[in-house]
C-alpha cells in the first residue's frame, strides 16, 4: 500500500502505566504489514519541529472511514507533547511506512522477542500469525514488572507456554532478559530441531545484536525491527541509515525506507 | 521549487501528489561517483530547526541518467540536477555529463556543502575560488547554470556578483548554516562528522536577509531558500526580490508541503487582486 499524508482525530489517548495507547480516526481505512510505522505530528508550532515515528499497533474502520492506533512510551519532547493531547485533537500522519516483516509460506515456529517497548512492533505480528492460528511464543523484556504491557494487550496471550515474560529485576518471570530467556528457548529446542524457527525482533539494538549472535549461528532466520532517528521517514533525507553488507562491502541503507526490518544477518552490529 | 537534498530523487513524492505541479524539482546532490555519505548519526533536532551532516550520500551521475531522469520525464516534472565535485575536473565532468540530458532545465551548481570537505565549500567561501569553479563548468555546459551559495559568508552580495560575473545565470541561496550540538552527558558531538547544516525555520530570518543582500547586488534571477514552511513566508521571500523559491526542511515534516505552498501563494494572489508576480516581487517597501 502507497504511503498517504493524512489529517487525523484522536479518539482517545490513554495512559496506562509508562505506554500510552492512542486511536486515531482517519480518513480511509488502511492496510499496513507489522513493523510498517508512521511518522506523526500533533502540536502546535515549529518547535519540535520532525514528527515521530511510531510503530502502527492496530488500524481498522468499516465503511470509507479509518481507525489507526499506536502503543508508545513517553522518551522525548515529541513524546511528552503527543501525550498530553486529547479526544478531538488534530493529528497529522504519514503512513504506512517502511518495510515490515516478512512471513515466508513455509510452516514454521515463530518466536517473536519484544524489548522495551518494541512490543509495539511486535504485537501486530502476534495478532497476525494468531489469525493464521500458527505455531508462536513471544518473549517480553522489560526492566522491571511495571515496565512490561498489560497482559490483556498480548495477542494470543492465554495460550499456556506461549508468552516468556522477563525483567531484569525478577520481579515477573523470567529473571534476566529476554534474548537470555532466548537463549534457554534455543537450548531446549536443540533436541527436537531448529530447521523450522524463525525469530523476529524489535527492541533495543543491544537486545537484537544479541538475538542474532544466539541465533544466526544455528541458522535461524532473524529479522530484525531497527530504530533510528528520522527526519522525514520516507526515504528522502537520507538521515535515518545503518549499515549492512552488500557482499563484502558494508553500505549505508535507510531504515525508514529498505527498514525497519532487516534480515538480521546483513545487520552490521 | 524543491530544495536539494530535501526531495530526494523526486519519484519519492509521486505517491503523494502529481510532482509536475511544482515549479521544479531539484534531485539530490550528484557526484561524478556513487558516494557513501557520513557515518550515522546523521540528524539532530535543534530548536525549530535541524542539522544533518548526510555527507552527499548520492547514486552517481551515469546511475541517474539512466535510471532516474527517464522516470522523472515520464511523471512530467521539470528538474534540475545538483552537482558537486571534489575537484574542479570532477564538477565539470558531471555537467559535461548532464548537458547530454535533453530534459535537464538546468544544473545548479552546489559551491556550499558545509558537510564534505570536497562538497564546494572550499570554492564557495570566497570570491575567488566561486568565480574560478563557476567559469570552468559555464565552459562545460550549455545548460542554464545556476549556483548555490553558501552563507557562511561575510559579504553575500560579493559572492554573488562573482557567480554572476563568472557566467552564472541564476543565484541560489542560502545553502546550510555550519552548526553543532553535542551531548553533555556523553561529551560526545551528536553528528559523526562533528559539525552539520542547520535548516528550519530557526534560519529563515538569516536567509531572508542574504536574499535580499544578493538581490540588490546582482541583475540575474535569485532563487531563495531557508526555513520556507508556509506560503505566507515564500512571500516574504518574493517580497524581498526572489524570482522564485525552493522549500527544504518542510518537506520532511508535510510531504504535502511545496504543493501547500503553490496553493497557497496563488490563493495570496487571488485575494490581493494582484495578477503579476512582478506587481509584487521585490516590492519590498523600506522604513
Amino acid at each position: 500500500m502507497q504511503a498517504k499524508f493524512v489529517h487525523g482525530k484522536i479518539l482517545h489517548n490513554t495512559g496506562r502505566g509508562i505506554f500510552y495507547r492512542m486511536e486515531v480516526a482517519i480518513p480511509d481505512r488502511i492496510d499496513f504489514v507489522p513493523g510498517q510505522f508512521a511518522m506523526v505530528s500533533g502540536w502546535p508550532g515549529n518547535d519540535p519541529l520532525l514528527p515521530r515515528p511510531l510503530a502502527i499497533f492496530r488500524s481498522g474502520g468499516v465503511r470509507g472511514k479509518g481507525t489507526v492506533e499506536f502503543v508508545y512510551k513517553v522518551v522525548g519532547r515529541g513524546t511528552a507533547l503527543l501525550s498530553g493531547l486529547h479526544a478531538g485533537d488534530p493529528l497529522a500522519l504519514t503512513l504506512p511506512l517502511g518495510h515490515g516483516f516478512e512471513f515466508p509460506g513455509e510452516d514454521r515456529s515463530w518466536w517473536l522477542v519484544g524489548g522495551g517497548v518494541g512490543f509495539s512492533s511486535v504485537f501486530p505480528a502476534a495478532a497476525a500469525l494468531d489469525g493464521q492460528r500458527a505455531d508462536f511464543e513471544i518473549f517480553l523484556g522489560a526492566r522491571t514488572r511495571d515496565q512490561l504491557p498489560p497482559g490483556e494487550w498480548i495477542p494470543g496471550g492465554a495460550v499456556p507456554g506461549r508468552v516468556h515474560l522477563c525483567t531484569d529485576d525478577g520481579t515477573a518471570g523470567f529473571f534476566g532478559t529476554a534474548a537470555a530467556a532466548l537463549r534457554d528457548r534455543i537450548d531446549r529446542g536443540k533436541s527436537s530441531g531448529l530447521a523450522r524457527v524463525a525469530i523476529l525482533a524489535c527492541g533495543p539494538r543491544e537486545m537484537l545484536k544479541a538475538v542474532a549472535e544466539l541465533a544466526l549461528p544455528l541458522d535461524i532466520r532473524v529479522q530484525v525491527s531497527l530504530e533510528s532517528h528520522m527526519a522525514c521517514g520516507f526515504g528522502v533525507c537520507w538521515g535515518c541509515v545503518t549499515a549492512v553488507r552488500d557482499g563484502e562491502k558494508s553500505v549505508y541503507r535507510r531504515v525508514c525506507r529498505e527498514g525497519p526490518v532487516f534480515d538480521a544477518k546483513g545487520v552490521v552490529w | 521549487m524543491s530544495a536539494s537534498g530535501t526531495f530526494g530523487y523526486g519519484l519519492e513524492f509521486t505517491p503523494f501528489y502529481d510532482i509536475s505541479r511544482l515549479g521544479a524539482v531539484i534531485v539530490k546532490g550528484l557526484s561524478l561517483l556513487p558516494t557513501p555519505g557520513n557515518a550515522p548519526g546523521r540528524i539532530v533536532e535543534t530548536p525549530a530547526g535541524m542539522l544533518n551532516a548526510i555527507g552527499l550520500q548520492n547514486i552517481g551521475v551515469e546511475r541517474f541518467v539512466h535510471e532516474v531522469a527517464p522516470r522523472l520525464e515520464d511523471a512530467g516534472a521539470v528538474y534540475v540536477a545538483n552537482i558537486y565535485g571534489r575537484t574542479t575536473e570532477e564538477y565539470e565532468a558531471v555537467a559535461r555529463r548532464l548537458s547530454e540530458v535533453p530534459a535537464l532545465a538546468a544544473i545548479e551548481l552546489n559551491a556550499s556543502c558545509p558537510n564534505v570537505k570536497e562538497g564546494g565549500i572550499s570554492f564557495g567561501s570566497t570570491a575567488g575560488g566561486l568565480s574560478g569553479l563557476t567559469r570552468r563548468v559555464r565552459a562545460a555546459t550549455g545548460k542554464p547554470l545556476w549556483v548555490k551559495l553558501s552563507p557562511n559568508v561575510s559579504d553575500i552580495g560579493a559572492i554573488a556578483r562573482a557567480a554572476e560575473e563568472a557566467g552564472a545565470d541564476a543565484v541560489t541561496l542560502i545553502n546550510t548554516l555550519v552548526g553543532m550540538a553535542v551531548d553533555p552527558r556523553t561529551r560526545r558531538p551528536m553528528l559523526s562528522n562533528v559539525t552539520g547544516g542547520l535548516s528550519g525555520p530557526a534560519v529563515k530570518p538569516v536567509a531572508l536577509r542574504m536574499v535580499w543582500e544578493a538581490c540588490k547586488a546582482v541583475k540575474i534571477p535569485v532563487v531563495g531558500i531557508g526555513g520556507i514552511q508556509s506560503a505566507g513566508d515564500a512571500l516574504e521571500f518574493l517580497l524581498v526580490g526572489a524570482a522564485a523559491v525552493q522549500v527544504g526542511t518542510a518537506n520532511f515534516r508535510n510531504p504535502n508541503a511545496c504543493v501547500e505552498i503553490v496553493d497557497g501563494i496563488r490563493d495570496f494572489f487571488v485575494r490581493e487582486k494582484i495578477s503579476r508576480l512582478d506587481d509584487y516581487r521585490g516590492k519590498l517597501l523600506l522604513p
